[in-house]
């Protein structure tokens, strides 16, 4: 067991500024988001500069990194081995992140089915109840006008689901070297994923409710307005892949970081489906 | 291993290209290092931790509230006033600390770090420079506790005072609206991705690094612990973090999830924390699991009996860790049916805990055991936590629960399983692996005082609790009742005797450092089979140039 | 020790009055002031059984394999790594001890959670069975509201309606809030434990108790009665209880609620049925302070008088 020359192919990282970097603006939007919400070392509620210092900080560093592993992917680090365990590190992101909506599906499930069982056990006596209870009689609460699932959110479905097959193309045209093929894939991929948001948010400007003042309204936009920002992010991982496809990156043996894009814009893909049918199409069909 | 190699490994040391001081400890991407480095923090927290804890049991040690008195602003009954609070905000962030900044870094970060690659003798972390964010992200989000405690919680004072489960609505806008709640929220956010990416990391590392011929059972049990805790953290987390940022929208921007007044349901935080909150128990305690197994084989000359047994003990109880959150709510209110649901599941995990303990006490049947002092540490582990295992199983009944819930009973249950249990691992493994980590050689002696004080001191704390908590003693409480005295004021004197047993702690490790006796690659003998006493102590800054073969017969 | 001694010494002496109160240097449950208690009793007294055994067992093997198997008794460690049966029997024998916990863990869930029906009690009650009170079951239930606030309890009686229509209600609030103007701590005001207005309830009258909360969460709890239900904003808890002993009876909020928790103590005088009716009726009338003085003193219960009130 000798030391000295390595013999194995993993990967040692040279050491890197940007973990503590990183953690320290991470630190420091933490910081600005409280004193924009609440004020925070004699600054006025409504500070937005320490937020926006963090968030640049934070994209820098993101940008640094990524440009490093990309670097080091060129340089041959990637080994086989590495990129199993790539492989493996992605999934399991993927996996916490489906934890991450396990928990707003809960929470809409529960609430929405748990409603006429909680409402019917409000303390009608109780007179701070009394006003919550003549609003919230209903789920969702009256006033509330929910969306017609079939209209604007059919539509994204579709588009969604159409973006998950332009990807797969790009990812077979890659895969065999076509690398124009695999560019307009991408581009289409980008697109649709851009139109996806646009839609959402022509949707969400036309919405009979609010995030605030209603647990419907919070329910809701939670759960899709967690699913939208990994829209962005996907679009952006996507955009990020086209770039380096451009510029002459990625082989047909050795694209990983396209493909985890490609993973991610699936599971967000999936996801919708679930929110689809559940946030939309169910509540829809059984409220009327 | 052959005495000549351990001399090449030795030489091989010279050879290692260490990084200056600044690089080398701030932007590593050494699990060694990194190990240190969690090490170090979570000494620093763990300080804080316990000695918020001091105050804790200095104020109930006699009626009446006073001795918190002198930390908060005020005269008299202002004072007293204040204290209240900062009572409440003592107990919050001892619970914090000692949970995500104490003993999730030490055995998690640091041990799991230092320890993980070497025993499946793999040369580093999969993801190093990831396992430094995960790190500096910890450091980060304690800091961020550290700041709450100084700004307003509510209109009672500094700091958040709502206890570490943050129940809403006290969490919410009604309970304290001030800046402190949304810090602490961010510090959980913080140190949850640090955690998700540390369990990527070890998941990875264990899954894709084992050293050729060391099958998944051929792996040591601590790597199985690390792999299971690994994995009840990256599918647990993320819920707590959806609870959390629920509850930070309710807190800013109007959200209604846990508001009762806009239809909101309180009890749902309650579901969506525990079922964090419960595996987040066994993740403190399967690492803590391991690192007992090794002592004892070790120390017993005696492999593991009941190897398989032991890791899918681990695995059984990581599962059932997941679906018997709701015994922490027996009282909210909760459908009759569902509660019987979770109290059968939850006296389920007696079974796999129980084989757990007299697989270990199986282990020393038969060998040849020497009572060094990590061996101390862990047959008081096996000891305490079986206490504090059987106080669990009262717990689980629902129907005494009734009675026993949010009392000192289940305070003393939960120290006995993490103060004397992981915590207790801990210190083994400290002692255990202290050499190899360093360098140098503990003195013995003070290893054992440290021992025995801490383990009087501590049953000496959290016996008497038990009685406390059955005549109905509540938690979280300032001033005790009338009837309540004594049994607290025996528990507080229980704290003097730790505060003992810390500072010979502390001469020790002190004592080693000065000394500088000079550390053998196997300290331990025969015993000690796994991979990292092949190496030097300490290994050296790259270790595994040269993958290890794991023989077909070998293994754990 | 000497302040310690008298503690104790009082303690024993307060056993003339029925009262159930922490006990100086107690090592065990309150004494049991209803069934539900009673069984909880037995329940923890039962599961001890196994639990020390459990102990006592893990310790005297931890005891012989440091005595016979150390290093100077032992040189040669054997090798063994497996052995089926006991591997076997360590699995079982914990499972036959969980089911054994089980049988009488269940019932008594259900006893406690599940209302009972009092119909089915007044009309097929066995008067023998310990669980059931056929003669208290005929009077129906007598419904509590406890509402937790920041820092008191108001307790509702719906049962009592004034003329306008509204349901007798009143605050109870504690006499010490660990402030220099506290009063004095009596035999009969503990610290940390009396109120002003304390809810009152009838022996042997099966009381259906609710819980709700005006703030945050908090938790009523009585525990000598085995209950302790949490009282959430926006939600109705229940549950029930019978004492059939008269006696004064003390709890403690059990859910972390701000800044003066464990100043908000739970009072329960239980008063026979008719200075119960005494009390209620100087309640609506709205003379707390007379009412108070009329449950200050707990007067004996008189069995012929309740079963006599009970025949007609
Ligand atoms: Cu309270």
């Amino acid at each position: 067991m000798a030391h000295g020359e390595v013999k194995h192919d993993y990967h040692l990282v040279n050491p890197s500024p940007w973990p503590l970097l990183g953690s320290l603006f991470v630190a420091v939007l933490a910081l600005g988001f409280v004193t924009y919400t609440k004020g925070l070392f004699g600054l006025e509620p409504g500070t937005m500069w320490l937020m926006g210092l963090g968030l640049l900080g934070v994209m820098y560093v993101m940008f640094g990194w990524w440009r490093d592993v990309v670097k080091e992917s060129r340089a041959g680090d990637h080994t086989p081995v590495v990129q199993i365990g790539l492989r493996y590190g992605m999934i399991l992101f993927i996996l916490s992140e489906v934890m991450f909506f396990v928990a707003w599906f809960w929470g809409f499930f529960e609430f929405a089915i748990f409603w006429p069982e909680r409402t019917a056990t409000w303390d009608a006596a109780n007179p701070i109840y009394a006003d919550s209870l003549s609003r919230f009689a209903d789920w969702p609460p009256a006033g509330v006008e929910t969306f017609d699932p079939f209209h604007l959110p059919l539509i994204n479905t579709l588009v969604l689901l159409l973006s998950g097959t332009t990807v797969t193309w790009a990812h077979h045209a890659l895969q065999h070297g076509d690398r124009s093929g695999a560019r307009n894939g991408l581009i289409l991929t980008v697109v649709l994923g851009m139109l996806f948001t646009a839609l959402q948010v022509l949707e969400y400007s036309h919405a009979g409710f609010t995030y605030d003042g209603t647990l419907y309204g919070s329910a809701f936009y939670m759960a899709t307005g967690f699913h939208g920002a990994h829209v962005v992010i996907g679009t952006i991982f996507l955009a990020v892949c086209l770039i380096r496809l451009m510029v002459g990156g990625f082989t047909p043996q050795k694209h990983f970081g396209f493909e985890a894009a490609a993973w991610y814009w699936h599971f967000v893909d999936v996801v919708w489906l679930f929110l689809f049918a559940f946030v939309y199409v169910v509540p829809y069909l059984v409220l009327g | 291993m052959p005495m000549d190699e351990i001399t090449l490994d030795q030489a091989g040391q010279e050879h290692d290209h260490k990084p200056g001081f600044f690089t080398r400890w701030f932007f590593s991407t050494n699990h060694k290092d990194i190990g240190t480095l969690y090490l170090i923090f979570a000494l620093i927290a763990g300080i804080i931790g316990y000695a918020l804890s001091g105050l804790i049991r200095w104020e109930l040690a006699e009626p009446g509230i006073g001795p918190l008195t002198m930390f908060v602003a005020g005269e008299g009954d202002a004072a007293v006033e204040a204290a209240k609070h900062f009572y409440n905000t003592v107990i919050t962030y001892h619970g914090l600390i000692m949970i995500f900044f104490m003993v999730m870094p030490a055995l998690i970060g640091g041990f799991g770090n230092w320890f993980v690659p070497l025993m499946i003798g793999a040369p580093d972390m999969a993801f190093p420079r990831m396992n430094n964010i995960s790190f500096w992200l910890t450091a980060a989000a304690f800091i961020l506790l550290m700041i709450s405690m100084f700004v307003p919680g509510g209109s009672a004072g500094n700091g958040f005072g709502g206890g570490w489960v943050l129940y809403p609505p006290l969490s919410g806008l009604k309970g304290h609206p001030g800046p402190a709640m949304d810090l602490v929220i961010l510090s959980l956010h913080t140190a949850g991705i640090a955690s998700i990416l540390g369990a990527i990391n070890f998941i990875v590392t264990i899954l894709n690094m084992r050293a050729p011929g060391m099958t998944i059972h051929k792996m040591p049990l601590f790597a199985w612990s690390m792999l299971i805790t690994a994995i009840l953290l990256l599918l647990a987390l993320p819920v707590l973090a959806g609870a959390l940022t629920m509850l930070l929208t309710d807190r800013n921007f109007g959200s209604q999830f846990f508001v009762p007044e806009g239809g909101g349901d309180p009890v749902m935080f309650q579901h969506l924390f525990w079922f964090f909150g419960h595996p987040e128990v066994y993740i403190m305690i399967l690492p803590a699991f391991g690192i007992i197994s090794h002592i004892v084989s070790t120390f017993s000359r005696k492999p593991i009996f009941g190897y398989l047994g032991m890791a899918y003990a681990m695995v059984a109880i990581g599962f059932i860790g997941f679906i018997v959150w709701a015994h922490h709510m027996y009282t909210v209110g909760m459908n009759l049916d569902l509660k019987a649901y979770f109290v059968a599941a939850t006296m389920v995990i007696a079974v796999p805990t129980g084989i757990k303990i007299f697989s270990w006490i199986a282990t020393m049947w038969g060998g040849s055991i020497e009572f060094k002092v990590p061996m101390l540490w862990a047959i008081g582990f096996i000891f305490l936590f079986t206490i504090g295992g059987v106080t669990g199983v009262m717990l689980a009944n629902a129907g005494i629960d009734h009675i026993l819930h949010d009392t000192y009973y289940v305070v003393a249950h939960f120290h006995y399983v993490l103060s004397l249990g992981a915590v207790f691992g801990l210190f083994a493994a400290w002692y255990y692996w202290f050499e190899k980590m360093f360098g140098v050689k503990y003195n013995e002696r003070i290893g054992q005082v440290h021992f025995w004080l801490m383990f009087v001191g501590s049953n000496v704390i959290f016996f008497p609790q038990h009685f406390l908590g059955l005549h109905g003693a509540p938690r979280r409480y300032v001033d005790m009742a009338e009837g309540f005295q004594m049994w607290n004021a025996v528990s507080s004197w229980g704290y003097v005797i730790t505060l003992v047993a810390t500072a010979v702690f502390f001469v020790g490790l002190v004592e080693a450092m000065v000394r500088r006796r000079k550390a053998e690659a196997n300290p331990w003998g025969e015993g000690a089979t796994t991979l990292e006493w092949t190496l030097s102590s300490p290994p050296p800054f790259h270790q595994f140039n040269t993958l290890p073969v794991v023989k077909s017969e070998g293994g754990h | 020790m000497r302040a310690l001694l008298t503690l104790l010494l009082t303690g024993l002496a307060a056993g003339t009055a029925h009262a159930a109160r922490p006990e100086e240097g107690a090592l065990g449950l309150q004494p049991a002031a209803t069934r539900i208690m009673e069984r909880l009793h037995f329940f923890h007294g039962f599961v001890m059984v196994f639990l020390t055994a459990v102990v006592i067992l893990v310790l005297g093997l931890l005891v012989w394999v440091m005595v016979r198997y150390n290093r100077k008794s032992n040189d040669e460690p054997r090798r063994f790594s497996h052995n089926t049966l006991v591997e076997v029997v360590w699995t079982v024998v914990p499972v036959v001890i969980l089911v054994l916990i089980a049988i009488p863990s269940f019932p008594n869930l259900y006893y406690q959670d599940a209302e009972p029906d009092l119909d089915k009690i007044a009309q097929s009650g066995d008067l023998d069975d310990p669980n059931v009170y056929p003669e208290a079951a005929e009077k129906g239930w007598l419904t509590v509201k406890a509402q937790g606030n920041q820092w008191n309890w108001t307790y509702q009686y719906p049962d009592f309606v004034d003329d306008a229509g509204y349901a007798m209600e009143f605050v109870s609030n504690p006499l010490h809030v660990g402030l220099s103007d506290d009063p004095a701590h009596t035999q009969d005001a503990p610290r940390n434990l009396a109120v002003d207005y304390p809810m009152v309830v009838p022996a042997n009258r099966y009381i259906r108790y609710q819980t709700t909360a005006s703030d945050v969460i908090h938790s009523w709890t009585v525990p000598s009665f085995g209950v302790k239900t949490d009282a959430i904003p926006g939600k109705l808890n229940q549950g029930w209880f019978l004492v059939e002993e008269p006696g004064v009876y003390y709890g403690q909020c059990s859910e972390l609620c701000g800044v003066n928790h464990a100043f908000m103590p739970i009072e329960v005088r239980v008063v026979p049925e008719d200075q119960f009716d005494r009390w209620a009726e100087t309640m609506m009338e709205g003379d707390y302070d007379a009412a108070a003085e009329i449950v200050a003193e707990i007067e004996p219960l008189d069995e012929e008088a309740t079963r006599l009130a009970a025949a007609q």
